[in-house]
């Protein structure tokens, strides 16, 4: 029976708050007790008791395989302006997103490929932190900076709760 | 009938995104249509002060679906920058991360990007014309292809030990040998993978025959075709010279990538932020060319695998040896290309010295300037590095293989728009052949950010005063 929860980070941790993920990772893996890396970006792939973590610069089709054998999955990256709300989070259902470039690929998209190719999509939410500059730096904005610890206390509470000893 | 102008373009400032204008005539025909790229090349601004030996690490960020190519060609360019040959095993090992990245970006665009359209057809539900329905038509094929481009990517983690941004090779060579257990798991998936490769291959030549009055209208163009070759002019993806071939195939150039400057120009139009590389004996817009697989195979004489060879030596009787032009062939080149590198994977695990641990050589002959070349999977990349004698990066030029197909693409929307969107009621299916013109190019669009929100591609539809009649997003 599966029972572990995966939280994957991803986008790009040179430009600013494109890469809140990987801050929001690291912060997370230091509340679990895991060394982290110092380096914005460096290469961030955990696997602990009830939660493992895993950084990517985007989402591929193979991690379809890899969240097939979770239970629970919460995806977390940047948002734009184009959604109103500071952090948003959402409960994901597997659908396919159709795009034109090879170089986007949503989180409902991969749930949609493993449910369809490996029998099973776990419950998975999407948190997303408002981005406001995405220039080439390693360093949040103060202000995507400040969300973020809000976002890594929201996701830590939610894998609190979602775990089996709960 | 009021005349329309149909934009697709991006809804964010953040570079990375194509933007597509269809102007069209009052009498519901396309007039003309560009390709614009809003790419910003802030990657080699970023680049400069740090160290040779980091642009291995730093440049992999400037796109996660191609991070081997830049990985490879950053340490190529800082060999020539320390003036320092990697050991044979070395070279070796970079070549099979390489043909591990062409696989699986191959396998994937074919597969799980133009497949659809191709199997399942341009006017199919755009609900189901995408991997999924793919997998309701035919899910043994869609399991392999997911299988497939794992294989690739999996030669990247045996090689290099990370799935991502590998930190492997390093000026110099690399900095860790192959072990025996690695080569022998690489080997044990090879055949399913060439397999694989060959029934794409039947797929897309079926699919030729059944749909050659479409080919011979979509995005047919003529240009010039650019690419390495092998010393024989073999079809090459790791090194070697450059080979610029006409639109007959006749040799213009053969050159070092040393020394592009001194072959390529680049034209800027105030339309788009990428700039238009060009041959520049031949001038603008004489001397505009194509790299990337249907490039490549137009500027080799042969293949020197036993498979690609063979499919090749069809693949040429398109057009009775003259390149092969019609933009939708680049869907069978990649897929030949696909096959060389399979083959080429077993020649390179077959190869005595793939294990030895002479790995690195440290014996620096510093010269200060280095242009590395790969055949990246979308087409030829070079990064050219300036460097003080610490190391340190005073200058940073990469020319990425989008840029080289620039014209190609733009053309390709035009001609596209033309034949096949008819107004004033713009069907999606229409559309969609546009973005399937951009889609056999598979353009890098230097889409190094991905935040929710971004929206690669918008399509309005404005009439003759400006107002918006019709909206298709693409997420």
């Amino acid at each position: 029976m599966k029972t572990k929860t995966l939280v994957i980070g991803y986008g790009n941790a040179d430009r600013q708050d494109d890469g809140v993920g990987w801050h929001i990772l690291r912060d997370l893996a230091e509340k679990l007790g895991h060394e982290v890396p110092d380096d914005p970006g460096a290469p961030i792939e955990i696997e602990g008791e009830t939660v493992d973590l895993i950084f990517m610069l985007q989402i591929i089709p193979e991690l379809a395989e890899t969240i097939s054998h979770y239970q629970r999955v919460c995806f977390v990256d940047a948002h734009t302006s184009d959604i109103p709300e500071a952090i948003s989070w959402f409960e994901l259902q597997p659908e396919y997103e159709k795009s034109p470039l090879t170089h986007h690929m949503s989180p409902k998209t991969v749930l949609s490929i493993s449910r369809i190719i490996y029998g099973s999509a776990p419950e998975a939410i999407l948190v997303s932190v408002r981005g406001f500059s995405f220039q080439f730096n390693r360093e949040l904005s103060p202000k995507t900076a400040a969300l973020a610890q809000e976002a890594v206390e929201m996701i830590w509470n939610w894998t609190e709760a979602s775990s089996p000893s709960a | 009938m009021v005349a329309q102008k149909i934009t697709i373009e991006p809804v964010t400032r953040i570079e990375g995104h194509a933007k597509v204008t269809i102007h069209m005539n009052d009498n519901g025909s396309v007039d003309h249509a560009y390709f614009h790229v809003n790419e910003f090349r802030g990657f080699e601004k970023f680049c400069e002060g740090r160290m040779v030996f980091e642009m291995p690490s730093i440049t992999p960020r400037i796109c996660g679906i191609c991070p081997v190519s830049h990985h490879l060609a950053a340490a190529k360019a800082g060999d020539k920058v320390m003036g320092v040959d990697p050991p044979r095993p070395a070279t070796l090992l970079r070549e099979l991360m390489h043909m591990g990245q062409i696989i699986q970006s191959h396998g994937m665009h074919f597969f799980e990007l133009a497949g659809p359209d191709l199997i399942l057809g341009f006017d199919a539900d755009p609900a189901i014309r995408n991997v999924v329905g793919l997998i309701g038509a035919d899910p043994e094929l869609t399991t392999r292809a997911v299988q497939l481009r794992a294989y690739g990517q999996d030669i990247i983690y045996q090689v290099g030990g990370r799935r991502i941004h590998p930190n492997f090779a390093v000026p110099g060579g690399v900095n860790h040998a192959l072990t025996a257990d690695k080569r022998e798991h690489m080997l044990s998936g090879l055949d399913k993978a060439i397999e694989t490769t060959q029934i794409g291959i039947q797929i897309i030549k079926d699919w030729a025959d059944a749909n050659i009055a479409d080919i011979e209208k979509f995005a047919v163009f003529h240009t010039g075709y650019f690419g390495l070759v092998t010393p024989e002019n073999g079809l090459e993806l790791f090194d070697g010279d450059i080979r610029l071939v006409d639109r007959e195939g006749e040799e213009l150039e053969l050159f070092s990538a040393q020394n592009y400057l001194d072959i390529i120009a680049e034209r800027v139009q105030d339309w788009s932020y990428l700039k238009f590389p060009y041959y520049k004996k031949m001038g603008w817009p004489d001397g505009v060319y194509r790299v990337g697989p249907l490039g490549r195979l137009n500027v080799c004489d042969k293949i020197d695998t036993p498979l690609a060879q063979e499919e090749w030596l069809t693949y040429r009787k398109i057009n009775d040896g003259k390149p092969v032009f019609q933009t939708l062939y680049y869907h069978y080149a990649r897929l030949i290309e696909t096959l060389f590198a399979a083959e080429r994977v077993r020649e390179l695990l077959d190869d005595p010295d793939l294990l030895s641990n002479d790995i690195l050589n440290k014996r620096f002959d510093f010269k200060g300037e280095g242009v590395g070349v790969i055949e990246a999977p979308r087409g030829t990349l070079l990064h050219h590095y300036w460097a003080k004698p610490s190391g340190q990066l005073e200058r940073v030029n990469l020319i990425v293989s989008t840029g080289h197909n620039n014209w190609a693409m733009s053309e390709a929307v035009d001609s596209v728009a033309k034949t096949y969107v008819k107004g004033p009621d713009v069907q999606e299916g229409m559309l969609n052949r546009v973005e399937a013109a951009i889609r056999a190019y598979d353009p890098c669009l230097s889409c190094s950010t991905h935040a929710i929100g971004q929206m690669p591609i918008l399509v309005d539809v404005h009439d003759s005063k400006g107002e918006l009649i019709q909206t298709l997003k693409r997420g």
